[in-house]
C-alpha cells in the first residue's frame, strides 16, 4: 500500500502543473507580490548587467550599446590574473565549506540531540546571535584579533614565543577564517533539522546489532545526515564564492578572488562591460561547481538526496 | 539461548523512581511480557536490559554473564522497536546484512543467511526494496529478520504491534508467538495491551508505578489478580463494596448489603474492615445457570445490551451495580429491564481484595 501511495505522489509531481500544486488559480495572487519584486529588483538588473558582458568594452559606459562581442570573456580566459582568480575563488569556497562542515557538524549534532529544552534554546541563541551583526562589523572584530598588532600577535610577542607578528590576515588564511565565521551558522542551521529528524531508535538499532558508537555514527547517522550536509555545504559555498566584503577586509586586496575583480573593474576603473563578464563567469562557475558537487554527493549517498 | 536475571534493578531520575528494585528471573526460551500502563517503567526496564539506559542500582545477568556494565553492542541481544527502525538508506537485504557485516562474516555466508532470513519471515524476494516501499507489517518482519539473523541470546520486543492496524495486529500476534516458539528464544515483550500479553506470553509481569506488582501465567493474572490494580488493569471486573466478617481456612466471609457471602482471599484480611469483592462479569450467573454451592442473591435488571456473541446485563443489588455477561448461545434465557432475578457466582471465582 505504501508503495502504491508513493507512486501516486510521484505521478502528481511529474505531470501536475505548478498551478495544480498551488491548489488552483486563486493562490497565484499570493505568489505575485514576491514574484514581481524579484522580477523588477533582482532579475531585471542582474540580467541587464549580464547583457553588458557581451557588449564592446567602453570605459564609463553603463548602458547596453548592442555591439555584441566575446572579447571580455576571451580576456578573462587568456590572462592568468583572471583565470587564476576563478580557481582561487572556487578553491577558497570549497575549503570554507569543508571546514564549516567539519566544525559545524559536531555542534549541530549536540544541539539536535540535546533534549533539555533550556540548554537547547541557549545553544540556538548562541548560533543565531552571531548572525545579528553585520559582516563588516564582524570582520573589523576579527581584524582586532588577527592583525599584526592584534590580540593574538600581541600576546604571543609579549610572552616571547615569536619575534615577528604571524601573518594571520591580509592573506588567504585570513579570508578563510573570515568566511568560515560568516558561514558557520548557516551550516549549523542546515544540519540541525536533518539530524533531529533521524529517529534515535535507528542508532539504537545499530548498537543492538553490534555496532559501536562510532560504527553506528558512520554507518547510520552520517549517511542519513547527507541531505543536510549537501544543503549546508552548497549554501556555504554559494555565500563564500560570492562574498566581497570578507576578501576585501580580511584579504586586504591581496587575495584576488572574482568579486574583488568585479568591484575593481566597475567601481575603480569604470569598465562595466568587463566587470560584468567577470560576474557572469563567477555565476556560471558557481552554478557548475554546485551542479558537480550535487551529482557527486547524490551518487555517494546511493541515489538519495 | 539464555535466561535473564534482574537483581534489585532500579533506575532513578532526579527525585523520582522510574524502576524500583525489580527482581525477576526469565527462564530459557520463555516468552515473558512486561505489562502495564504508560509510565509504569516497563520500557525503562527493557531499555536497561538492552543497555541503552544505565541502571542506578542492581544487576542484569544474561545467562551466566553479568552484562550490567556492558554497552549494547557487547550484550548479544536483539531488539525490535515500536517504529521498527528500518535503516531508510539501506534496502531490505542490506538492513538484514547489517549485523552480519559488523561480525565480519564472509560475503557468501551473508548472502545465504539474508536469503534464509527473508524466507523465514515470509518476505522472499523483498531484498531490493527500501523501507518506504514496505507496509507496517512488512517492516516489522524485516526488523525481526534483521535481529534473528545475528542469532542473539535474547529477543527484546518494545510494543512491536502498537503501530499496526487491528487486523494485522491479530495476525502478527500469533505469527510472532509461533516464530518465538520455533526458535525457542528467550523473549521479553513490553506492551500496554492486555490482549497481546494474555495471548502470547508464558508469563506476565504486571507493572505499576515503577514496580512489578504481580508475576504469573496469563491464567493466574486473569483469574487470580492479587491487587485491585491488576484487577482493574486486566479485563473488566465488578468491584463491590463489602465488609469483612471473618476468615477461616476455606476463605473469607463478607457482608454485601446485609447478605453473607463466602469468597476467596489470597491475602489476609482484617475482620470488620472494608474490602472490594472482585469478580469478572462472565462469572456472574443469572437464574437457571446457577449451580449448587453458588452464592445467591436477588437483583433487578437495569439494562440489557446486545453485543453479538455476548449479551451484557447491568444489574442492581441493593445500592450497587453488577455487570454480568452471558454467551449468546442457543436456548439462553434473556431478561428484560425491570425483571427481578436471582444472580450468583461460584465463591471460588470471587475474591476479597483490600485497597
Amino acid at each position: 500500500m505504501a508503495l502504491a501511495e508513493g507512486r501516486t505522489t510521484t505521478r502528481i509531481r511529474k505531470h501536475g502543473s505548478i498551478a495544480e500544486a498551488l491548489g488552483g488559480f486563486r493562490l497565484w495572487w499570493l505568489v505575485l507580490p514576491a514574484f514581481l519584486f524579484f522580477l523588477v529588483f533582482f532579475i531585471a538588473p542582474v540580467m541587464s548587467l549580464f547583457a553588458l558582458a557581451f557588449d564592446k568594452p567602453v570605459a564609463g559606459v553603463v548602458s547596453f550599446a548592442g555591439n555584441l562581442t566575446l572579447d571580455n570573456f576571451a580576456r578573462i580566459f587568456t590572462r592568468p590574473l583572471y583565470y587564476l582568480a576563478i580557481v582561487r575563488s572556487v578553491g577558497i569556497a570549497a575549503v570554507v565549506a569543508v571546514i564549516a562542515l567539519a566544525i559545524g557538524y559536531p555542534l549541530a549534532y549536540v544541539i539536535a540531540k540535546t533534549e533539555h529544552p533550556g540548554r537547547n534554546t541557549l545553544l540556538m541563541i548562541l548560533v543565531l546571535s552571531s548572525m545579528q551583526l553585520d559582516t563588516v562589523i564582524r570582520m573589523y572584530g576579527l581584524m582586532v584579533l588577527m592583525g599584526d598588532q592584534g590580540l593574538i600577535n600581541g600576546a604571543l610577542m609579549s610572552i616571547g614565543l615569536i619575534e615577528k607578528p604571524l601573518p594571520l590576515m591580509y592573506n588567504t588564511f585570513g579570508v578563510v577564517v573570515g568566511l568560515v565565521q560568516i558561514a558557520l551558522p548557516f551550516m549549523i542551521l542546515s544540519l540541525i533539522g536533518i539530524i533531529k529528524a533521524i529517529h534515535p531508535s535507528l542508532e539504537e538499532a545499530a548498537r543492538s546489532l553490534g555496532a559501536t558508537r562510532a560504527e553506528a555514527f558512520w554507518r547510520v547517522t552520517l549517511p542519513l545526515s547527507m541531505p543536510g550536509i549537501l544543503a549546508g555545504s552548497l549554501l556555504v559555498f554559494a555565500l563564500s564564492v560570492s562574498s566581497y566584503v570578507v576578501p576585501a577586509l580580511m584579504g586586504g586586496w591581496k587575495v584576488m578572488v572574482l568579486p574583488i575583480h568585479i568591484y575593481q573593474q566597475i567601481a575603480e576603473t569604470g569598465r562595466w562591460q568587463f566587470g560584468s563578464a567577470v560576474a557572469v563567469v563567477l555565476f556560471a562557475t558557481s552554478l557548475m561547481a554546485v551542479f558537480i558537487y550535487h551529482k557527486a554527493a547524490v551518487r555517494s549517498a546511493g541515489g538519495r538526496t | 539461548m539464555s535466561d535473564i536475571r534482574l537483581v534489585n534493578l532500579s533506575k532513578t531520575y532526579g527525585e523520582g523512581n522510574a524502576v524500583s528494585e525489580i527482581n525477576l528471573k526469565i527462564g530459557e526460551g520463555e516468552f515473558f511480557s512486561l505489562l502495564g500502563p504508560s509510565g509504569c517503567g516497563k520500557s525503562t526496564t527493557l531499555r536497561m536490559i538492552a543497555g541503552f539506559i544505565k541502571p542506578s542500582a542492581g544487576q542484569i545477568l544474561i545467562g551466566s554473564d553479568d552484562v550490567t556494565a556492558l554497552p549494547p553492542e557487547k550484550r548479544d541481544i536483539g531488539i525490535v522497536f515500536q517504529n521498527y527502525a528500518i535503516f531508510p538508506h539501506m534496502n531490505v537485504a542490506e538492513n538484514i546484512a547489517f549485523g552480519l557485516k559488523l561480525r565480519k562474516r564472509n560475503k557468501n555466508e551473508i548472502t545465504w543467511r539474508v536469503t534464509e532470513a527473508l524466507k523465514q519471515v515470509g518476505l522472499a524476494g523483498y531484498g531490493e526494496r527500501y523501507q518506504r516501499q514496505l507496509s507496517g507489517g512488512e517492516q516489522q518482519r524485516v526488523a525481526l529478520a534483521r535481529v534473528l539473523v545475528t542469532e542473539p541470546r535474547i529477543l527484546l520486543l518494545d510494543e512491536p504491534l502498537s503501530a499496526l492496524d487491528k487486523g494485522l495486529r491479530e495476525e502478527m500476534k500469533f505469527w510472532i508467538k509461533d516464530l518465538q516458539k520455533n526458535l525457542g528464544i528467550t523473549t521479553v515483550y513490553v506492551t500496554h495491551d492486555q490482549d497481546e500479553a494474555l495471548t502470547m506470553s508464558d508469563r506476565i509481569g504486571v507493572m505499576s508505578k515503577s514496580k512489578i506488582v504481580q508475576i504469573g501465567t496469563p491464567q493466574e493474572i486473569y483469574e487470580r489478580p492479587k491487587t485491585l490494580f491488576v484487577t482493574s488493569f486486566i479485563g473488566h471486573s465488578n468491584m463491590l463494596d463489602v465488609t469483612i466478617l471473618g476468615q477461616d481456612a476455606n476463605g473469607v466471609t463478607v457482608d454485601l448489603n446485609g447478605q453473607e457471602l463466602k469468597t476467596r482471599a489470597s491475602s489476609s484480611v482484617t475482620p470488620g474492615g472494608a474490602a472490594k469483592l472482585v469478580l469478572r462479569p462472565e462469572n456472574v450467573l443469572i437464574g437457571a445457570a446457577l449451580g449448587d454451592g453458588d452464592s445467591r442473591l436477588s437483583a433487578t435488571v437495569l439494562s440489557e445490551t446486545y453485543q453479538g456473541p455476548i449479551v451484557r446485563y447491568r444489574l442492581k443489588v441493593g445500592e450497587q451495580e453488577i455487570v454480568a455477561e452471558r454467551q449468546n448461545q442457543a436456548h439462553v434465557e434473556r431478561f428484560s429491564p425491570g425483571t427481578v432475578v436471582t444472580i450468583g457466582w461460584d465463591p471460588e471465582w470471587s475474591e476479597a481484595l483490600v485497597a
